[in-house]
Parts: structure tokens; C-alpha cells; sequence
């Protein structure tokens, strides 16, 4: 520990030694003095001469030292403290303590090219700063977010370490496959772009404690800065930068464990091997002499202990800080590594971050940042992997005696997941590099000029090796490997006018004029490789290397935009404020004459306040009402979507080609317009602080890949040779909600606060219309050889609703297949299609111990007339509610999140209970109607059958392909997705300076954590927090047993000297 | 003021160099991917457009369909545990049915990928394009077209037709037309083919003029059981399903096309039966006139898939074998095995040997070809246990990588069967029988005992409709063709066909395995387990589901109808004169 600590002394001094140079020291009195806060002493507290160049700062203790002219001013200023001004009389020793700046009106606010006090902000902002981030154990920066900024919903897409969330600002507002936020990290827009999978995660590549602030851009008039990009809103990263002061050097490290949440309750081999008789009985399947005495048999295996199990997590980080008046810097590296809790899966991360800034004249800034991030992420060896262990049979053991894997003795069973997840090779390795360099000279008085560079360069490599393998019957004698490289390079050059004048007595004008070029370019290579000499040996080249097998693919693509942009802010005497901004995008992704979209916005505020009726109220320290108005637009569409491709295609003669995707010549952008009326008051000082908003968007000309019918071409089952579906403007949506911050500081004593925040968001979204004939947009979802129709977009309805049948009931007795209508005559419940009774239990047809559906259009035919709204996965509103409590050094904080009103299709339950599979099933699926004889010697017909269990609700013995199609997409698979979790509890100890006072040390502090502690919900699946399948807007809330999030317990300590 | 200058001098630059080229910076060029407008450059070019469709498109037909719809509705195949087979076996499918939707996809990828190739070259092939590439090109797409029009308005007796997709993305709710339109539509595209194809495939796999002829001997035969008489004109319907007769004119085509076929094309019969089916021999032989083109070792949509679902065990396949409880039916078996044969006799009873054994893997029959030591041969139930049910199907079954150097796993690596000789020598007959009841025309008689004197099976002097029945039967079995046979049959003769499939003991297991005996067994009642009844509304299939929710004018009403409208037809592009 002491050679480390002398290592960074060392190494701290020698930078700071680099940078700092003399201050200038020459005047007539020396005034000494400390500077404290509440708390105790304040390091890096800046001390100025009023009307000078010459300042100090504190030191460790808080003692400064300043020679000033008897007479001068002396300015105490520290982030977070109000500014104190004393007059130096004859007084040598000041000592000052300078309270919490509980306004904070003055804070700072990110927005688009540039920064804006937050009491001039128009639109709807938000801001998550670094307290939040430090209360959480968040590997990534979305996890941040979740209930903490109000119009923010988050939803984790899969527990996988280094997944990715989906994240929606104020609704879904595309049908297109990205409703993804942009984020602009230090200036530099990261487009997520449509190439969520589910795992890949942009901002995993961003170590957490590297972040300042948060700050969220809502409505139009604060995103329409950003264009042709913005319609889903912008999420502004901030990292930390240097402050000048002695360097500080902190040190953050954690040490966790994962565990599994829950477990779904399979069948267990006695309870497998009844079901498996009673399935033979039924003529489903041949008996199986295995199974002859299920009593006398075991547990079996139990497949979720088998593939989960407690998993352990570390992270460390280390920053320095520091600087004069003339530089700053910052320099931070981290380093995590996460198992999963899922056999072979996890996360590692080395990051590496360093920004200077300089005031190189009088008149010229500059600075330089870079980041460096090279991270492993261990993926999950299939993307169902957690199915095939629920469905693996509990009477196949893991290992067999010899020690090998066994596996099952039914082709069509799955295959050892736990072998699976063993033996293959799923991995990315992602290098990132971002670097953001820029200049700026002061013209004028006010006036500035401002010229910045950014890059980010992407390294991403994924590996897969599957080695030949013999489970049970389950055997795969190929040996295949490939390599997927994709390079991505993105450059932007901004060169920004900002003018920040008075123009006469309480006419204060900012205008911002600027010009922007970026491109975005990736390479991608792929190689796959077949016929390996040895498993041990998996790179490319331990393959065949030529060969059928062999297969190479490469491309190099991108896309570049164009923009002009503009923004003015005018603010008469703090009271009234406007904004207007306007941008021009030039595009390439859509053809010449579609290329160009106009993005104006326009804000108004009203700092009631300030007014002379209200500026010394006692109660409103501040009130301020916005109304804003703006456009914005998405250009997230496929390369060339214009223009008809031709893909290669192999063939025995040579290479040939086919058409590769429908083309759109007329595509253009999509556009969003938004409304945006907002209230912001604080009152008591500060102690209720509260935010509403209410907005209004309309989103038209959607962009959307048509799903076409199949009888167009959209190819069948493995859509080999089709030609992909055609990018479209396609309909109109909107969304409009309320969102309500509220924080409030309900105790502040000496040494006790408590302190909540509560946060409120509500969003109805209604698609408008829709350009194609039916007006609906069904969106199928394959799994195995089955496609369904799982949600449906209606007009007038909101986006991808769930969609199938209703069970009404089920076949108890003979009679319940007649009833009588309103006229009192008996007529015969709908069937399904072509499907009568069946003569006998076994015959095909339906029988007693099948569902009813509703037949909704009357016809009596169960038909695809008879599909419905089942169900809507979009809450009626989410909410966050969090608390601090602060005790002398102890502070507790704990925040719940929840979501009420949504729906989730529990897609994988379809699966998991057909009564008559022998795949393993859940519990539930022994509760099926069972079916008897009335009259032990009457015939087989149905009149002579009923169920005995008629409490139950499941149907009788049958498969996914009976006649009646009991395991159809139906309301029986739509559950209640409201919850309330206790998302994290954070408990921290800050060390006495006092104690600290002998030491080099400066503040220490430990803590733990549990994340995800427990979770209320009527949910059956692993998690009700179900994102979107696919990364697909319209499969949201779609659950096939997704990797369920953990439930993470950390331990850390940070220190700083 | 030295810096002031400085200073504005930066600004401007900045400001000012990159603003005028903002319509040069948004250029950029496709490095890596073909499109239509700079493809078709030569006639090379157009034939590079024309390959795929020999594989990719078709490959979810061959799948699981081609053998699950063509041999599992038509009762040669039993499966009951299969649900890609058993919904079609036992009359229960719906419009969610597995393979119903892939197959549906696939045949209208075929028509939509067909129509992208010829409007491709219509429309964007350049001046050093010749004429005559681009009607060859033309006329092979239209050949596939026209075929997947063929399988859609059999199966599902109706269809949307359309000769660009673009014309139909911006409303794609559109009625389906008539099932004679369809057919129609694909005789005039084959029309096309036969009178523009050339005579001599120009690469090994392609198809030339013959093959179209062979095609439209198929869909003569088809069209002239929905039609009264004269050519099609969309008024000429026949209404009356059970006429027994069939439209004169057509079987006139049917018989000139098969004729130009057998004396002017290339092809000629096998030698020996087990060639059509053995591993070296089956692709592109001397009898194929058109497969699907897969290739040994690849993957995707350029492999065999479908024997990985036939193959009873991965000793007799590389890789994946699904087939084990895919049985060949008792029906098909016993006449295969003991078929009493009217026409030759009272109580003729005769064993298909040859055919049955190159068609069905049965106790004791030994198969060289399926072992590395072919002294050691393969023996069924011997090496490896039988069949618990019956006996397995050993068609498209070509064994491991061991023994013929090329299946990989998911790949045997041959092709399919599209049409061959065979078939259109029985199409012959068909018209020649006509609406007679039998023929003993020599030409008739020489070309179906070619097919008899082949099998080893006692050659015949009269042909009627059960003989031909038998005939196409056991020569295609597992050929993905017998139920279209029977539904042509069902055109003119609706409620004969329906009593035929109701009583072909479908889901009958028949294979004791102590006596290593194949009977019926005792407990087998009929329709047998989990088959419905069929009604005449059996001979057509529901269409997929996912497509009728998008388009909700192929929702059948109340009775299961779907409403048709006709297809506007030009004039015809190729006169009978031009073809005869």
C-alpha cells in the first residue's frame, strides 16, 4: 500500500510540476486564512483579488495565503458553494465559511454546441449528476438513468454483462428499428444506430466514474439543435475535467456478487416422468421404458441450477485532477471484470481517459481529450440458451459416468446447454478511442470563435468457434469458427460563432452561428472457417482455409452529413427568455432531391420570479413557465435503402445475383414535431424543487422497413435468396405525456438530512395513421420453424400492441360445445378453421380439454378474423422514487423504480407449457385437463367425455400442432408487467477528516450496495423489466425468457489525498 | 491588430472552405455491392442474374414441403410424430402449419426474385447486351415463374399475381385471382420458355426449351380438368366438379408437348432405376430434365436439406437425421409390395421389388452402397435396429461422408427432382387416355412399359386410370409429386378423389418386429389415429397465416371460400402454332 501510494505521489508531483507554472507573487500584505464549508475544511476553494488577475487556492487543510492591497476584495468561490465576498481592512487572518449553494440556478447545463445557465434554459432539460452515478454499481451509464430523470424509461434488454437497455425519451417515436437517444459524449455523437442486438452496448465502453454530468435534451427546442438526428432525444455526456488547485487524487474500488434473482419452476425427473406417461397414454408419443416407475426416480437435473450459478465482479478506477489557472487536467483509468451469471459469460474493461485544457493567450483556448477503452465481453454461446436449459429434460444428466457430456436420446430434445456454453466460443473484443481536440479565440468583446475536432475509432472483434460434439443422440460432426471484424471510424469538424453581449440595459443576446461536417465509415470482414484439425486449435487458420466451408465477406460503407446551425437566446432583464434554433442536415443516406431537411425550434420563458410581485416572496424562490415548439428528424435507415442492390449468391456455376433488398427512391426523413409547456418551481429556499412538463409530438412520415407480405417476396422460413423488406415512409404517431420531477430536502440539521426525489413519467402514444391499405402493421417474430403474428400497430391504437386470440374457456363437459343465442336457438362454438369434434380422444379434431376462443367476428369459425388487442406492453406510467439520508458520516440511500400498467407476453410460458411436449415444461403443465369416460363402457365420442379438473385452466394433452391449436398466440400468454423494485440501497461511510489529519489522506470513504434487491411484481417470468426483443420497437415487451438481470451485492472504498 | 487580423483569418478559413462542397462531400460510392443499374453489362451478366434461382429460392419448398405436402398429404409418407408432415397426412393443417408458410414464402420468392431478374434485364442491361441474352435470360425466369405459379394455383386455388414487386409495396391489399388465371398464367410464361429456351441447355443443369414442353405436359393435364373446352379464355370454366370429362383441347397439348419432349429432346431413360437415386449418378443425368441445382459442401440456401429429414440414422447420413419415425405409408408400401394388379389378371399379386427397394429401406434389405465396405453392406433393422412403426424411406437417403465424399452435415449434397423423363412419359399416357377409360394406343403402351420393362414388372396391353395411378405412383414415390396428381384428378373427378384419401389407412403403423414382418396392424382403426375426414375442401390449403392478417382479402368468408377476381391477360405473346 505505501509503495503504491509513493508510485502515484511520484507520479501526481511530476505532472503537476509539468504544469503548473509560478504564480506571480509581489504585493504589500499577506493575508492568511482557511476556508470550510459545513463539512469542514475545502481543498481547491479558489481565492481572488476582485478586479485582478491574481488568486490562490486551498490547500489540503483549507489554508490559503494571498498578498493583496489593503483595501482590495478578496472572492471565495468553490463549485457548489455561494461565493463570498470579503473586504481586506486591516484584518491578516480571514477566515470564511461559505454555505451550499442551494439555488443552484446558476448551475451549468449542457446543450447542443455549448453550455447555458440553467436559469436561461426554454426547453425541457434534465440533469444526472455524478452523486447519482456514485450511489449506483453501474457498469454502464444507462443503468444510471433508470427512475431517475422523469420522461427516461429504461429497460435492460438482457442481464447478459455489457447488454444493452433500451431507452426511450418520452415514448416510442419510431417504428423503425432504433428509437435509441443519440448521445454526445463531450461533443462527439455516438449513434446507436440500428445495430442493436441486444449485446452490444456503446456505452458500456464508458467507465461510469468518468462521468460529470448527465444532462437529458427532451423536447424539440432544446434537441432541434442536433436535426436530422434528434427526433428521440439527445443524452449529453459530460466527463470530468480538471480544476485548478492542488491535484487530487482519488481512488474507487468495489468488489461484488451476482446472483440469480429467480428461478422458474420446471418439472423434476419424478414429475417429468409421470408427465411423460401420461403424454404416452395419450398416443402423443411412444411410451418410453425409462420411466415405467416414476416414483422410484430422483430429482433429476436441475438445468437452471446448472447454467446459473453466484458470480463475482471487481472494478477499480483511479483519477487525478489538477491544475493552475492557466491549464487544467484530468487524467482516470478503470478497470472492471463481471462474470455473468450465467455459465461463461462476462464483462472486462480497461479504460483510460486524460484531458488538458489551456489558456495558451490572452485571447486563445485550447485543450485535448482522449479516451481508450478495450474491453472482452463472453457472450452467451446461443441466443436461447436459457430456453434450451428450461426445456432440457430433467432425466439428462450434465455428465455421464465417463465424464464426458451427455446429452439426450430423442433427436428433437435440445441439445447439453451447459455443454454448449462450455465447449463454445462466443466473444467480442471492442477497442475504442475517442479524441476530442479544439480551439477557441476570443474576437471580441463577446464575441468567440470556437473550431473542435473529434474522432472515435471503433475496433470491434467477434469470435465463435463451435467444436464437433456427440450429446446423447444430439451430435454435430462440424467444426466451424469464424471471425467478424468491424472497424467503424467517425469524424466531425464543428466550427462555431458564439456572440454573448448586452445590446443595451437588460437586452442580453447570445446568438451561436456554426457549420458541421462529419462522417461516419466502418469496414467489416468476416471470415468463417470449417474443418478444424483439432478443437484445441480454433483460430482461422487451424481450419481448412479453402474449401466449400470457407466463407469471406467485406465491405466498406458509411454515411456523411452535412449542416448549418443556428441558435439565438435573448433574455430581456432575466424575466423574459427566447430561443430559437434552426438546423440544416444534408444527407447521404437518402437519393439527390430527398437530401436536405430544415429543422427549426422555437422557446419561450417566462421567469415569473423576477417579476416585482413575487422577488422577495418568502415562499417561491423561483417560478418559471416554458413553452416550446420545434422539429427534429430521424435519418436511421439502412445504407443505399434507395436504391436496388444486388447481393452475390454462389451457385454451382459460378457466382450469381439476385436482387438484394426492394428499393425506395422516394425515402426522405422522418420528422417529428413537438410541443413542449413546462413549470419550474422551487420553493422555501430550495427545499421543494419542481419540475412539470406536459408535450405534445406528432411524428410523421415514419420511417419504417415495410414488412412486406410473404406473397411479395419477403421469403419464407429462412428467407434464402429474398429480397429484404423496403424502407418506407410509411404513416404518422404521436406521443404526449407529463412528467413530473420533484425533489425535495425534507431535514436539514447540522448533522442529519434527508433528502427524496421523485420522478413521474406518464406517455400515450396513438399511431395517427398509416399508409399501407389495411392500416395495420403486424409484426411477426420466428422462433424454430414457427412464425407468429405476435403484435399488431393499428391506427388509433397505440404501437405494437399485443395480438391473437382470447381463450374464452375450455371444452369441461359435451355441452359447452353448444350454447344457446340470443333468439334461444343452439348453435355450435366456433371451431377452428377446418377443425371439427373429433370422434375420439386420440382422433384429430377438437375435443373435450380444448380451449374455447373467442369468435369475435361471429362467423362461427375460429379464424384470423377472430385476433385481437391482447394487451399493451406501455405502461401507464413509471415512476422512481429515491432517498438519501445522511448522518454524520453515514449516508443511506435506497431508490425503488416501478413501472405500472404494462403488459408483457410471456413469450417463452408459450413454450414452456404444451401440456403434451416432452421437452421439459413448467410446472403448470401438470394441471391439463384431465378427460374421462361418463360411462366407463360408453363409446369414445366426446359426448361421452368430460373434465374431471375443471378448477384448472390449462388445456388437455396436446402439442403446439393440435387441431385446435391450444398453444396459439393468445391472451393466455399476456401477464401484468407492473412492478416495484428496490432497484439498488447504497450504504456509505465517510471517514472524520479529523482522523484523517495525520495522514496523507483526505477523505476515505467505504460502502456497499445491493442492487436489484427485490422486486413486487404478478410477473411469472424471470423479470417483468422486459425491453425490446431483437432490439425491435414493435417486439417490445416481448419476453423468450430473456437473461434475467442479476441481483448484485457490492462492497467498495474510495479514497482521496 | 496584427492579431486581429490573425485571428478573423482563421474564422473565415474556417467558415469558409468547407461550405462550398457540401453536395461534393455527400458523394460517395458503393464499393462493394452490384445494383441493378451497373450490373448488366454483358450476357454474362444477365445469366449471373438468372443462377440463383436455380437453389436459393426454392430451398424453403425443398425443405420440408416438397416432400411433406407431395408425398405426406397424398398418403406415401407416414409421420406421425413429425408436425412438418403430420398436419398434411392428417388433413388437420392450418394457416400456422410448419412448412405451410416457408412454402408459400418460397414459391412467391421464386415469382418475385424471377420478376426482379427479368425486369433487371428488360430494364437496365446495357447496349453490349445482346438481344438474344436478354430472351434467354427472360425465358428462364419466366420458367420458374411460371412453375412457382404452377405449384401456388394447385395448392392453394387461387393466387396474387404480379410482374413487379414495386407495383404492389405501396398497396399490397389486393384480391387473389381465380385458380385458372393462375394456371394460365403459368402456361403462358412456360409457352414463352418453350418457344424461346434454346434446344441444348447451355450449361449442365439448365433448362432449354424441352424441359419447358415437359413443364407444360404437366400443366396441360391440369388445365384441362378446369376447363370445358377450346383454349382458356376466363369464361371456358368448368363448374361441374364431377363431370368425368376432361377439356379435349388441353389433352391434345398435353400429348403434343410430351411427344415433342420424348422424340426431340435430349433425354432418355436410365438403365437401371437405382441410378436416378444413387449418390454418383443422380445429379443432371441423362432422364433429369429439371432439378434444383444444390452443391455438395455448401450451406444456406445452396443445400440439400431435405434428406437430413428422410435419413433414419446418421449411419446413412452425414450429420442431422431426422427421419427416423418418417415412414413410407403401409398404404404405399403394400403396393409397393403386394399389389393385386387387375389389369394383368385375377389375383396377380406383384412385388414391386426394384423400385421398392431403391424407394423404401425395409428388414433385411441390403444396401452396398450405404456401407464404406460394400462387402460388408449396409443391412436395414440388421445393422442398426428397424423402424418400431414401419419401414423408413431410402430415397434422397445417400449415406455418410464416408462413403460417398461429399454429404456434410445439413447437405447431402444432391439435387432435387424437379421433372424428369419418367413422368412425362405417364403425362403421355394421362392424355392419351383422355376421357376414355383406358388406351391401348402403341406409342401409349411402349412408353409405359418402358418404364414396367425397367422396374422388372410384368409389361401391360391396356392402360386405364388405375394402372396409371399405380404406374406414376411407385415409379415417384417420395418425389414430391403424387399429390398433384391426385388433385388433378380431383378437377374433374372431386368426390372419387376424396373417398380415395379417405380410405388410405392413413397413420397406420404396420411392422411387428419380432417376426421382422410388415402387416397392418390389429389395432389400427380407420381414419386412423389423429386424422380428420377430408372434405373436397382438403384438396386446397389454407393460406398462411401471416399473409392474411396483412392482406385481409385472402381471409376465406364463413364457408371457406376466398373471393377471386380474373386476371386482365393481354394478347398471347405465343401462338399454338409457334410451340406445335
Amino acid at each position: 500500500m505505501n509503495c503504491t501510494t509513493n508510485v502515484f505521489k511520484t507520479f501526481g508531483l511530476a505532472i503537476i510540476l509539468m504544469l503548473m507554472p509560478l504564480l506571480a507573487m509581489a504585493q504589500n500584505v499577506t493575508v492568511k486564512g482557511q476556508v470550510s464549508d459545513s463539512e469542514g475544511p475545502v481543498i481547491g476553494a479558489t481565492v481572488k483579488v476582485k478586479g485582478a488577475s491574481t488568486g490562490s487556492v486551498t490547500d489540503i487543510d483549507g489554508n490559503y495565503s494571498i498578498s493583496v492591497r489593503p483595501g482590495a476584495t478578496l472572492t471565495f468561490s468553490y463549485l457548489g458553494l455561494k461565493t463570498k465576498e470579503v473586504k481586506v481592512g486591516s484584518q491578516r487572518v480571514i477566515n470564511v465559511t461559505l454555505s451550499a449553494d442551494d439555488q443552484l440556478l446558476n448551475e451549468v447545463v449542457v446543450v447542443g454546441y455549448g453550455t447555458m445557465r440553467k436559469s436561461d434554459l426554454t426547453g425541457a432539460v434534465t440533469q444526472v449528476d455524478n452523486k447519482a452515478i456514485e450511489k449506483t454499481v453501474s457498469t454502464s451509464i444507462d443503468q444510471v438513468l433508470q427512475g431517475r430523470a422523469a420522461g427516461v424509461q429504461i429497460q435492460a434488454n438482457t442481464g447478459t454483462p455489457g447488454g444493452s437497455s433500451t431507452i426511450r425519451i418520452r415514448g416510442t417515436n419510431s417504428l423503425n428499428a432504433s428509437s435509441q437517444p443519440i448521445f454526445v459524449i463531450d461533443g462527439v455523437i455516438i449513434d446507436s444506430d440500428g445495430s442493436d442486438n441486444g449485446n452490444t452496448n456503446p456505452l458500456a465502453a464508458i467507465n461510469p466514474s468518468d462521468i460529470l454530468t448527465m444532462d437529458i435534451l427532451k423536447d424539440a427546442s432544446a434537441t432541434a439543435i442536433y436535426g436530422s438526428r434528434a427526433s428521440n432525444g439527445v443524452i449529453m455526456i459530460t466527463t470530468k475535467r480538471g480544476k485548478s488547485g492542488e491535484a487530487t487524487i482519488t481512488y474507487d474500488g468495489y468488489v461484488g456478487w451476482q446472483s440469480m434473482p429467480k428461478k422458474l419452476d420446471v418439472l423434476n425427473l419424478r414429475q417429468y416422468a409421470q408427465h411423460y406417461n401420461d403424454i404416452s397414454d395419450a398416443k402423443i408419443k411412444p411410451a418410453s421404458s425409462t420411466f415405467i416407475s416414476p416414483e422410484l426416480l430422483g430429482e433429476g437435473t436441475d438445468w437452471q441450477d446448472e447454467l446459473f450459478s453466484t458470480a463475482f465482479m471487481t472494478n477499480h478506477s483511479l483519477s487525478m485532477t489538477g491544475g493552475n489557472d492557466k491549464t487544467t487536467f484530468a487524467i482516470s483509468a478503470g478497470y472492471l471484470n463481471q462474470d455473468g451469471i450465467a455459465l461463461a459469460t462476462g464483462f472486462k474493461r480497461q479504460t483510460l481517459r486524460g484531458s488538458i485544457d489551456s489558456q495558451l493567450k490572452k485571447w486563445l483556448k485550447g485543450g485535448i481529450s482522449f479516451s481508450l477503452s478495450d474491453s472482452k465481453q463472453e457472450m452467451e454461446k446461443n441466443w436461447d440458451i436459457i430456453m434450451t436449459a428450461l426445456k432440457s429434460q430433467p432425466s439428462v444428466a450434465v455428465r455421464n459416468p465417463s465424464g464426458g457430456y451427455d446429452g439426450p436420446d430423442d433427436q428433437w430434445m435440445p441439445d447439453n446447454a451447459v455443454a454448449l456454453a462450455e465447449i463454445k466460443t462466443n466473444y467480442a473484443k471492442r477497442l475504442n478511442f475517442r479524441i476530442n481536440t479544439y480551439l477557441e479565440a476570443e474576437l471580441l468583446k463577446g464575441l468567440t470563435f470556437k473550431t473542435e475536432l473529434s474522432t472515435d475509432y471503433n475496433l470491434n472483434k467477434t469470435k465463435t468457434y463451435q467444436p464437433d460434439y456427440e450429446f446423447g443422440v444430439r451430435v454435430s460432426s462440424q467444426r466451424d469458427g469464424a471471425w467478424y471484424k468491424n472497424d467503424t471510424k467517425y469524424w466531425s469538424w464543428r466550427n462555431i460563432l458564439t456572440y454573448n453581449g448586452k445590446i443595451a440595459e437588460k437586452h442580453n443576446l447570445n446568438v451561436m452561428a456554426g457549420q458541421e461536417m462529419s462522417q461516419s465509415y466502418w469496414e467489416n470482414m468476416s471470415t468463417k472457417n470449417s474443418g478444424y484439425l483439432s478443437n484445441l486449435v480454433t483460430d482461422l487458420r487451424g481450419g481448412e482455409t479453402t474449401g466449400a466451408n470457407v466463407n469471406i465477406d467485406g465491405y466498406q460503407d458509411g454515411f456523411k452529413l452535412f449542416s448549418y446551425f443556428g441558435r439565438a437566446l435573448y433574455n430581456f432583464d432575466d424575466r423574459y427568455l427566447l430561443t430559437a434554433t434552426l438546423r440544416c442536415d444534408g444527407s447521404n443516406k437518402f437519393a439527390e432531391g430527398h437530401r436536405y431537411g430544415w429543422f427549426p425550434s422555437a422557446a419561450l420563458a417566462w421567469r415569473v420570479s423576477q417579476e416585482n410581485f413575487l422577488k422577495d416572496n418568502k415562499v417561491i424562490n423561483n417560478l418559471k413557465l416554458r413553452l416550446g415548439w420545434g422539429a427534429t428528424g430521424n435519418q436511421n435507415v439502412q445504407q443505399w435503402a434507395y436504391a436496388a442492390m444486388l447481393a452475390n449468391y454462389t451457385t454451382t456455376w459460378g457466382v450469381g445475383v439476385l436482387n438484394a433488398n426492394n428499393a425506395n427512391q422516394n425515402l426522405k426523413w422522418e420528422t417529428t414535431y413537438s410541443t413542449n409547456v413546462g413549470i419550474d418551481l422551487s420553493l422555501f429556499n430550495s427545499r421543494i424543487d419542481l419540475v412539470v412538463d406536459w408535450y405534445y409530438k406528432k411524428t410523421n412520415d415514419l420511417l419504417m422497413s415495410i414488412d412486406l407480405p410473404a406473397f411479395l417476396g419477403s421469403g419464407g422460413g429462412s428467407k434464402y435468396g429474398a429480397a429484404s423488406n423496403p424502407w418506407g415512409n410509411i404513416g404518422s404517431l404521436r406521443n404526449t405525456g407529463v412528467e413530473i420531477t420533484l425533489n425535495t430536502q425534507n431535514i436539514v440539521k447540522k448533522d442529519f438530512s434527508w433528502s427524496s426525489n421523485v420522478v413521474f413519467s406518464l406517455n400515450r402514444n396513438k399511431v395517427v395513421s398509416l399508409d399501407s391499405e389495411t392500416g395495420n402493421l403486424p409484426q411477426t417474430l420466428q422462433i424454430g420453424s414457427e412464425t407468429a403474428v405476435v403484435t399488431n400497430t393499428v391506427v388509433g391504437h397505440p404501437i405494437g400492441q399485443f395480438w391473437g386470440h382470447k381463450v374464452i374457456g375450455r371444452f369441461n363437459n359435451p355441452e359447452d360445445f353448444y350454447y344457446k343465442d340470443a333468439n334461444g336457438n343452439v348453435k355450435p362454438v366456433a371451431l377452428p378453421e377446418g377443425a371439427s369434434i373429433a370422434t375420439s380422444p386420440t382422433a384429430g379434431g377438437v375435443f373435450i380439454g380444448d380451449y374455447i376462443f373467442e369468435d369475435r367476428d361471429g362467423n362461427g369459425v375460429i379464424d384470423n378474423n377472430d385476433k385481437t388487442f391482447i394487451g399493451n406492453p406501455e405502461p401507464k406510467f413509471t415512476w422512481g422514487f429515491g432517498n438519501t439520508l445522511s448522518y454524520k458520516g453515514f449516508d443511506l440511500s435506497f431508490q425503488f423504480n416501478g413501472s405500472y400498467g404494462n403488459k408483457v407476453m410471456n413469450y417463452g410460458r408459450r413454450f414452456l407449457e404444451i401440456t403434451g411436449s416432452t421437452a421439459n415444461q413448467l410446472t403448470t403443465v401438470l394441471n391439463y385437463a384431465r378427460i374421462e369416460k361418463i360411462d366407463p363402457n360408453g363409446p369414445e365420442d366426446y359426448r361421452n367425455y368430460r373434465v374431471t379438473n375443471p378448477s384448472t385452466m390449462m388445456p388437455r394433452l396436446s402439442t403446439e400442432s393440435g387441431v385446435n391449436s391450444n398453444f396459439r398466440v393468445s391472451d393466455a400468454y399476456v401477464e401484468d408487467g407492473s412492478y416495484i423494485r428496490l432497484q439498488n440501497v447504497a450504504l456509505s461511510y465517510t471517514l472524520p477528516r479529523a482522523w484523517l489529519k495525520a495522514t496523507f489522506l483526505s477523505n476515505v470513504k467505504v460502502y456497499c450496495n445491493v442492487q436489484n434487491l427485490f422486486t413486487i411484481t404478478k410477473y411469472d417470468g424471470f423479470d417483468p423489466e422486459v425491453g425490446s426483443l431483437r432490439g425491435t420497437a414493435l417486439l417490445n415487451g416481448v419476453d423468450y425468457s430473456r437473461y434475467p438481470s442479476p441481483r448484485i451485492y457490492t462492497v467498495g472504498l474510495n479514497v482521496q489525498f | 491588430m496584427k492579431t486581429n487580423i490573425f485571428k478573423y483569418t482563421i474564422a473565415l478559413a474556417g467558415m469558409l472552405t468547407v461550405t462550398s462542397c457540401a453536395d461534393d462531400f455527400l458523394e460517395q460510392k458503393n464499393t462493394y455491392q452490384q445494383g441493378q443499374d451497373n450490373f448488366f453489362g454483358d450476357d454474362k451478366a444477365v445469366a449471373q442474374a438468372i443462377y440463383p434461382l436455380y437453389s436459393y429460392v426454392w430451398f424453403d419448398f425443398n425443405d420440408k414441403f416438397y416432400y411433406g405436402m407431395g408425398d405426406g398429404r397424398a398418403n406415401n409418407i407416414t409421420a406421425q410424430y413429425s408436425d412438418y408432415i403430420y398436419p398434411y397426412t392428417n388433413f388437420t393443417e392450418t394457416g400456422l402449419s410448419v412448412g405451410l408458410s416457408e412454402a408459400w414464402g418460397a414459391l412467391y420468392s421464386v415469382v418475385a426474385q424471377s420478376n426482379n431478374a427479368l425486369n433487371n434485364i428488360r430494364n437496365f442491361s446495357m447496349a453490349e447486351v445482346t438481344e438474344q441474352g436478354k430472351t434467354q435470360g427472360i425465358a428462364e425466369a419466366r420458367f420458374m415463374r411460371g412453375l412457382a405459379y404452377w405449384y401456388i394455383g394447385t395448392l392453394w386455388g387461387c393466387g396474387i399475381i404480379y410482374e413487379d414487386t414495386q407495383d404492389l409495396v405501396n398497396g399490397y391489399v389486393v384480391p387473389p385471382c381465380r385458380q385458372t388465371d393462375v394456371i394460365e398464367f403459368a402456361i403462358r410464361d412456360l409457352e414463352f420458355a418453350a418457344k424461346n429456351l434454346p434446344a441444348t441447355s447451355p450449361a449442365t443443369g439448365r433448362v432449354n426449351k424441352y424441359a419447358a414442353y415437359a413443364m407444360l405436359s404437366r400443366f396441360y393435364l391440369s388445365m384441362a380438368g378446369l376447363t370445358t373446352s377450346g383454349r382458356y379464355d376466363g369464361s371456358n370454366i368448368a363448374t361441374e366438379k364431377n363431370s368425368g370429362t376432361r377439356n379435349e383441347y388441353y389433352l391434345d397439348l398435353a400429348r403434343k408437348a410430351a411427344a415433342m419432349v420424348i422424340d426431340n429432346g435430349p433425354y432418355k431413360l436410365l438403365d437401371n432405376y437405382a441410378d436416378l437415386f444413387a449418390a454418383a449418378t443422380q445429379n443432371n443425368n441423362d432422364e433429369s430434365i429439371f432439378q434444383l441445382q444444390f452443391q455438395a459442401g455448401a450451406d444456406g440456401g445452396l443445400a440439400q436439406s431435405m434428406t437430413r429429414f428422410l435419413a433414419w440414422s446418421t449411419a446413412v447420413n452425414q450429420g442431422n437425421s431426422w427421419g427416423g419415425s418418417t415412414y413410407c405409408s403401409y398404404d404405399l408400401w403394400s403396393e409397393f409390395k403386394e399389389y393385386n394388379d387387375k389389369t394383368l389378371g385375377d389375383n396377380v399379386v406383384i412385388d414391386d421389388a426394384v423400385r421398392r427397394h431403391y424407394s423404401v429401406a425395409s428388414y433385411g434389405e441390403e444396401y452396398p452402397e450405404l456401407s464404406t465396405d460394400p462387402e460388408n453392406p449396409y443391412i436395414y433393422g440388421v445393422t442398426e435396429s428397424a423402424g418400431s412403426q414401419g419401414a423408413n424411406v431410402k430415397k434422397y437417403v445417400i449415406g455418410t461422408n464416408a462413403v460417398n465424399g461429399f454429404a456434410v452435415n445439413n447437405n447431402s449434397g444432391i439435387n432435387t427432382y424437379m421433372m424428369r423423363l419418367a413422368e412425362v412419359y405417364l403425362n403421355y399416357v394421362d392424355a392419351m387416355i383422355g376421357n376414355n377409360t383406358s388406351t391401348t394406343d402403341s406409342k401409349a403402351l411402349s412408353l409405359f412399359n418402358a418404364l414396367r420393362r425397367r422396374a422388372n414388372v410384368p409389361e401391360k396391353q391396356s392402360v386405364g386410370y388405375e394402372d396409371l395411378r399405380h404406374e406414376f405412383r411407385v415409379e415417384t414415390a417420395f418425389e414430391g409429386t403424387y399429390w398433384y396428381f391426385l388433385v388433378r384428378r380431383g378437377y374433374y373427378r372431386q368426390q372419387e378423389v376424396v373417398n380415395y384419401v379417405n380410405n388410405q389407412n392413413r397413420n397406420a403403423s404396420y411392422y411387428e418386429s419380432s417376426t421382422h414382418t410388415y402387416k397392418l396392424s390389429d389395432s389400427y382403426t380407420a381414419p386412423g389415429p389423429s386424422v380428420a375426414v377430408a372434405t373436397a375442401k382438403n384438396l386446397t390449403l389454407p393460406i398462411a397465416d401471416t399473409d392474411q392478417t396483412k392482406n385481409p382479402l385472402l381471409k376465406p368468408d364463413a364457408d371457406g371460400n376466398i373471393a377471386t377476381v380474373s386476371y386482365e391477360f393481354g394478347e398471347r405473346e405465343v401462338a399454338d402454332a409457334d410451340l406445335f
